[in-house]
């Protein structure tokens, strides 16, 4: 492994983040290479994250422009302070200033300290170094809009028509996340290097559960992670991630379990299933059949008996007509 | 003579890059000359030595979508593997001989129609595939035509089908959001003069639902040359396009869908081979549905699923059960398709009294003998 590689790595997990060799070297490649990085997967796979603990490790800032269905250029960028606008003109109604051309008027509105800088502006214009631009949930905006963010992540410089051109001194560190809920165009996945992110594996899970949830003991992080492990393949309305182990492993911690036990469980299922007709599928005698499978298995053959528990509740929950 | 100087091995690498850049093309990944630029940069960035650290730095540069992950990979150990520096240089002239001549040469301005930026008509996107593709080579050819040598190739071929059959698939339901922002500026501009009122818009969002795909496959033994291509198009769509569920059945139906989580398509099928009863036995067809029904529709099916049966219908169970089984099907599912290899052959008639009995509850009879037919099912995914 690349020198270079191996301090990202280092830098990212020291800042509690789970990295592996596809993460770390596509992080790298990004900073080498200068392109923006889509991360794409589930809901709860650590996508965000990644963002955020790349500039806690670079000590520099994180801005985020989180996207939603209706976001707007204007939105991302830079806005006018209408009412301050509004207020001025009507002081100088109310003050009769004369002789006024509408022109002169228009200069004074629309300068710098009418402007409201938002996050890609912000982003831009960082004063002493480049930035963590994380722009999240790009799925949910709209298509017209990563038509836009294409151009701005092309030039890294915006023009205001009343103030002029902003370039960017430091270009920014970009990192775009989406959850797919629609495809991203192909323009803008090739501006791009690409990550997929996967539900962690069993390993994995353990890891991230032991550097989030402080104080838990290792069989008890393999028996959330087993779990964990087992749920993701049943068949569920809401299939739970990363966050949702955590929250529970910290529920069970804040219970006193030392281990998995039926009660414990079915007292804190809710921290992992959100819908409530996964949790009357769940819990009872299910959430019991998969600690005692779980209880019954060696560490090491955990991380592979999944799949077959997860088919027997499937099995089990199939209904019969 | 002696160790060739780091120039010559300098240009084997851009070799190679090219060569295995070509080969994902060919697969229909998104690797236009922007993508092969920034894969010879990320090759000089990384530690050649380290084949893993290689493969990963490259896929994030030649990988776009979650569908292409496994082609990439399983390209990657292919190439990489097999491909001493020399043999690579070979490959690539073979790859030049083979094309088709109008399309190596416009290798750069050639549009690429099922990758390209806008979405091209549906009736004719798979007239338009690239010629030169490995699929079409193989498209026509009747899968019981191909030896045991082939399989490999033709697995390949089936991946890259799903592959399209998924991306055609997303790009379908690619939501067209319509946007109508007030430009406030302007609004403002106006306001200069008269002042104003502001007037809010409110958007609504419109849901689209992918369709779920759930698969059933006859392995019994009258199914012998086709279903071992069939399951290899079950694993790839379910590794493709997600929200697949698969089954298999010869006198009694199994659940697979858990077996080809794994990332290795022969223990898969192995493991098929080795846990499900009655493999390659008779066939209980209506015994079979049934047990999907009872079992299962209530879960996988409703108005947002296309429900695919795999299957020659010689069925030697009773077909009064078969028909009344397909009947609870098609009122569950969005559609039904039954998709039977026979119909490859011009002289076949769906007269066997399974088949006969079964059709009347089928919204699409097709065939399922070749490539060409499994890819002609994308345009048979939707409810
Ligand atoms: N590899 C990881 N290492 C440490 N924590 C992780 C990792 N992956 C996910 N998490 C945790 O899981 C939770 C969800 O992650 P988040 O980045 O918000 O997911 P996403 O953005 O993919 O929906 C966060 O609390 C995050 O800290
Ligand atoms: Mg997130």
């Amino acid at each position: 492994m690349l020198p270079q590689i191996a301090e990202i790595q280092s830098r990212l997990e020291r800042q509690h983040y789970v990295t592996d060799r596809a993460i770390a070297t596509t992080v790298y490649l990004a900073m080498e290479l200068r392109k923006p990085v889509l991360i794409e997967g589930q809901a709860g796979v650590g996508k965000t994250e990644i963002a955020k603990v790349l500039a806690a490790s670079l000590e520099t800032e994180l801005i985020r422009l989180q996207c939603y269905e209706g976001l707007d250029a204007s939105s991302a960028l830079y806005e006018w302070n209408y009412p301050k606008q509004m207020l001025h003109i009507r002081l100088q109604e109310a003050a009769h200033v004369e002789g006024r051309s509408v022109r002169q008027a228009e200069a004074e509105i629309f300068s710098e300290p009418y402007l409201l800088q938002r996050p890609l502006l912000r982003a831009i214009s960082h004063p002493d170094r480049a930035p963590v631009l994380l722009i999240d949930e790009v799925d949910r905006a709209d298509e017209e809009f990563e038509a836009f963010l294409l151009e701005v992540l092309s030039d890294f410089q915006v023009t205001i028509p009343e103030l002029g051109t902003v370039k960017a001194e430091h270009r920014p560190y970009v990192v775009l996340t989406s959850n797919r809920t629609r495809e991203l165009s192909d323009a803008l996945k090739r501006r791009c290097l690409y990550l997929w992110i996967d539900y962690p594996d069993f390993e994995k899970e353990v890891r991230i559960i032991e550097s989030k949830v402080e104080g838990i003991n290792h069989h008890l992080a393999e028996q959330v992670a087993g779990f964990m492990q087992v749920v993701r393949r049943v068949r569920l309305g809401k299939t739970p991630g990363m966050a949702e182990s955590i929250d529970w492993a910290m529920s069970l911690m804040a219970l006193h379990a030392d281990h998995l036990e039926p009660e414990a469980v079915n007292a804190t299922l809710g921290a992992i299933l959100k819908d409530r007709d996964d949790v009357n599928r769940l819990s009872g005698t299910r959430a019991e059949t998969i600690i005692s499978e779980i209880g019954r298995l060696d560490p090491k053959d955990l991380a592979t008996a999944a799949p077959s528990i997860a088919q027997r509740i499937d099995k089990e929950l199939a209904p019969r007509s | 003579m002696g160790t060739p100087r780091p120039q010559a091995r300098h240009a084997d690498l851009q070799r190679n890059i090219l060569g295995f850049c070509r080969l994902l093309r060919e697969r229909e990944l998104l690797v236009s000359p922007s993508e092969v630029i920034d894969a010879l940069r990320t090759a000089n960035a990384v530690d050649l030595g380290d084949r893993q650290e290689l493969k990963v730095a490259l896929r994030s540069v030649l990988t776009s979508k979650p569908e292409d992950i496994p082609v990439y990979d399983w390209t990657f150990e292919e190439f990489w593997r097999s491909a001493p520096p020399e043999r690579v240089e070979e490959r690539v002239e073979d790859s030049q001989v083979q094309s088709d001549p109008n399309a190596s040469q416009g290798d750069d301005s050639e549009p690429q129609p099922a990758e390209g930026d806008d979405d091209s008509s549906e009736a004719t996107e798979e007239l338009e595939m690239p010629l030169y593709s490995p699929v079409e080579t193989l498209a026509g050819r009747d899968f019981s035509a191909f030896a045991a040598d082939d399989m490999a190739e033709i697995a390949r071929a089936i991946l890259v089908v799903a592959k399209r059959l998924a991306t055609r698939e997303s790009r379908r339901y690619r939501a067209t959001r319509r946007g109508s922002a007030i430009d406030l500026r302007r609004t403002m501009r106006r306001n200069i003069k008269y002042g104003g009122t502001v007037i809010e818009l409110a958007r609504k969002a419109r849901k689209i639902r992918k369709p779920r795909i759930v698969l059933i496959c006859d392995v019994s033994r009258s199914m012998d040359t086709y279903s071992r291509f069939l399951l290899q198009f079950l694993y790839a769509m379910q590794n493709t396009l997600g929200r697949v569920e698969s089954f298999v059945f010869s006198t009694r139906l199994t659940r697979v869908t858990e077996y080809f989580h794994s990332g290795d398509i022969h223990q898969a099928l192995d493991r098929i081979a080795a846990e499900v009863p009655d493999w390659s036995g008779g066939t209980r067809i209506g015994q079979s549905l049934k047990s999907f029904n009872d079992d299962w529709s209530l879960r996988l099916l409703n108005k947002h699923t296309v429900l695919i049966i795999m299957s020659d219908g010689l069925d030697t169970g009773d077909a009064s059960v078969l028909e009344l089984e397909m009947e609870r099907l098609q009122k569950r599912a969005g559609k039904v398709i039954w998709l039977n290899p026979l119909l490859g052959n011009e002289d076949y008639r769906p007269l066997a009294r399974g088949m006969s009995a079964a059709l009347p509850h089928v919204d699409l009879f097709a065939s399922a003998h070749n490539l060409a037919s499994l890819q002609a099912l994308g345009r048979h995914l939707v409810v």
